[in-house]
């Protein structure tokens, strides 16, 4: 039998340190205390994964018939355009939405939102293929959306490696929308052959300039900002 | 047999509702946390696996509300018979009390583990509190032991497998008792949180102290307390200290969450959850506390609030919010949604420990001769803190810590207190400490 000689407290024979302090156990007639078997067992466990087949297979299958259905009624009864491509490209981005939710969890938010953009810029090029017109999709759809997926990927980025507290994401989100409205008006500046310059984003960013300082500002502050979380706390 | 003869499904028309404290635990699912305790029984002769499977499969038909599965409705969920094979006597695990996905385990809400002489029963208290697991884990041994061929009575915690459950055991107790004309508001006041490390995912930190209650007692009664009052007063204690040690500058109220077992002031059968929490706690900001003053205050706020009428008040509160016809009618996600923002925002932070005491158990005579002792753990905490369940049978008083940080630093100031106080503690712990 051993005593934790800080803790005063008799020890299980199988423990070589007392789980209090951390004081090893030492004893010098050097009996082989750690011989004894642990009353815990050595095995770990883990939860069993749930089964999100069925759920998987169930929109898989619900998209699938509502992309053929819609094709077939395009090709058997409707078939002046090919409007079911704007259905089928739809149901591939609702199906690409939902890969992390459902098929693939393990799936990281970088990679995922990468997938969403591809699968928009490829709903734009069904677009495209459907009005005949290519223009819009090179210098306006496909930047527009590239630009989008690069925001979403640098707040993930900041959300998930930096702080995520309530005003730490509002300056996220303050910061960014300026640089989506800048850069949706220089590509529509840029396609309608308008001179490069800004005018209703430079609004935005002077409003978002306002809100940033302010939010800096409260964070710090501790003062502020405690004074802050308590009368906005909800 | 003629074709048109066919065998029909039977209309599944029982379902159970959830008891008004069941409702809160499955909101608070997350990924790495479930609302799950674990209730150990040692006995003298190691486990017999095929033996317990059997005894398991015989018991569990008699607890219709553990033999089940949680599922969604539209404004709550509810509890349904589950007929899927199990639950399966399983070697125990390091990390005990891990999150039960309700769709996991053939959609059992229980777990039964073996491991050398210890039988343990981890249920979700969705099914119900510690008394109702308590007549579970009983109930199972004794059938266990009757199986290698002793005779045991049933009574106390165990009951008859031949009798159908009686519709008492049921029922929503809750319901029956929260009849008080007025509604006190509950006391809500930030509170000193302890910080710690926070351990890896699938980690839960048990360290168990095994003393001898009759010396407890004697030093309890030397206080002129009771033993939950005494090891109330230790708890609060070592938080104090472990407080002034973190920060001495910015002082919090230190408060402990403390489970109270109506059963003992409203009469009920009910196998489902009966308590309420009460808040014994002190206020550092008022002056410095001596232990002495600490036991006193602890004494005169159990005998203040623990008694029928306030926890009859307690429980009508409590069961207002799920009466109100505007509440009813609101969907589930969306109650999920507040009731998750509420527990995390105000109800967690409102203690800085949990502590329950199942008491000084009564098994029937035939079975003490073959059990050593009983373990209990409150299970993962919500946040990052300490749980303490005490437990005692015969001269055995078990209190388990259950945490999900490193530090053990409460732990260490509350058995060195008893340490002090001249009771002998032998530990036991799963912590990695080679």
């Amino acid at each position: 039998m051993s005593y934790c000689v800080h803790c005063g407290v008799e020890l299980d024979p199988s423990l070589k340190k007392c789980p209090l302090c951390n004081t090893p156990v030492l004893d010098p007639n050097n009996i082989p205390y750690f011989e004894t078997s642990s009353p815990y067992p050595a095995q770990r466990g883990k939860v069993e994964p749930v089964r999100r087949k069925d759920v998987a297979i169930f929109v898989s299958v619900l998209l699938l018939t509502i992309s053929l259905t819609c094709g077939l009624l395009n090709r058997l009864v409707f078939s002046r355009n090919l409007w079911s491509l704007l259905v089928i490209g739809f149901c591939l981005i609702i199906w690409v939405i939902c890969i992390p939710f459902i098929f693939y969890r393990k799936l990281t938010p970088y990679f995922a939102v990468l997938l969403d953009g591809l699968a928009v810029s490829f709903y734009l090029y069904l677009i495209s293929r459907l009005t005949g017109s290519a223009d819009w999709l090179y210098y306006l759809g496909l930047p527009i959306t590239l630009l989008f997926t690069l925001l979403l990927e640098i707040f993930m980025l900041l959300t998930l490696k930096l702080s995520h507290s309530f005003f730490s994401v509002t300056l996220y989100i303050f910061s960014l929308i300026p640089l989506s409205c800048i850069g949706i008006e220089l590509l529509c500046r840029n396609f309608l052959g308008s001179p490069m310059r800004i005018t209703w984003s430079a609004i935005v960013l002077t409003v978002c300039i306002v809100f940033i300082i302010a939010i800096v500002t409260i964070i710090l502050l501790p003062r502020v900002r405690e004074e802050a979380r308590r009368r906005l706390h909800f | 047999m003629s074709k048109n003869k066919r065998v029909k499904k039977p209309v599944r028309t029982t379902w159970y509702k959830l008891d008004l404290s069941a409702i809160v635990y499955p909101t608070l699912q997350r990924r790495d946390f479930s609302s799950v305790y674990r209730l150990s029984v040692l006995l003298k002769e190691p486990v017999k696996p095929d033996v317990l499977q059997k005894a398991v499969d015989m018991v569990l038909p008699r607890f219709p509300t553990y033999k089940s599965a949680i599922r969604k409705g539209l404004f709550w969920r509810y509890l349904e018979p589950n007929n899927r094979p199990g639950p399966f006597v399983q070697r125990d695990i390091n990390n005990p009390c891990m999150p039960m996905p309700f769709k996991a385990n053939n959609r059992y809400l229980l777990r039964i583990y073996y491991y050398d002489c210890r039988i343990s029963l981890e249920a979700h208290h969705s099914l119900g509190d510690g008394t109702g697991g308590m007549y579970l884990l009983q109930t199972i041994t004794a059938q266990y032991l009757r199986e290698l061929g002793a005779s045991i009575r049933c009574g106390g915690f165990v009951l008859d497998i031949h009798e159908e459950p009686d519709p008492g055991e049921l029922e929503d107790a809750y319901m029956r008792y929260s009849n008080a004309d007025v509604r006190p508001p509950r006391p809500s006041e930030k509170t000193y949180r302890v910080r710690g490390t926070k351990e890896p995912f699938y980690t839960l930190n048990i360290i168990n102290g095994i003393l001898s209650a009759q010396e407890v007692k004697k030093v309890a009664k030397t206080y002129h307390v009771t033993i939950t009052e005494y090891l109330n007063a230790v708890l609060l204690y070592a938080l104090l200290q472990k407080q002034e040690s973190e920060n001495p500058h910015r002082r919090l109220p230190v408060r402990i969450a403390m489970p109270v077992n109506l059963r003992r002031f409203f009469p009920s059968k009910t196998l489902r959850n009966f308590i309420t929490m009460i808040y014994p706690s002190v206020d550092p900001r008022l002056g410095e506390y001596t232990f002495e003053e600490i036991v006193l205050h602890v004494h005169n706020y159990m005998q203040y609030y623990i008694n029928e009428k306030l926890l009859r008040g307690d429980i009508t509160t409590n069961a207002a919010t799920q009466r109100h016809p505007l509440i009813r009618i609101v969907p589930l996600f969306l109650k999920d949604f507040v009731v998750r923002l509420f527990y995390t925002r105000v109800q967690d932070k409102n203690s800085s420990a949990g502590l329950t005491n199942m008491g000084a158990l009564k098994v029937p005579e035939d079975m003490i001769p073959y059990l050593e002792r009983f373990d209990i753990c409150m299970g993962q905490p919500f946040s990052s803190r300490t749980n303490c369940a005490i437990i005692s049978f015969q001269d055995a008083l078990t209190i388990g810590f259950a945490s999900s940080i490193k530090e053990a630093d409460v732990e260490r100031y509350f058995f060195r207190k008893l340490v002090q106080d001249g009771i002998h503690v032998t530990i036991e712990s799963n912590r990695e400490t080679s």
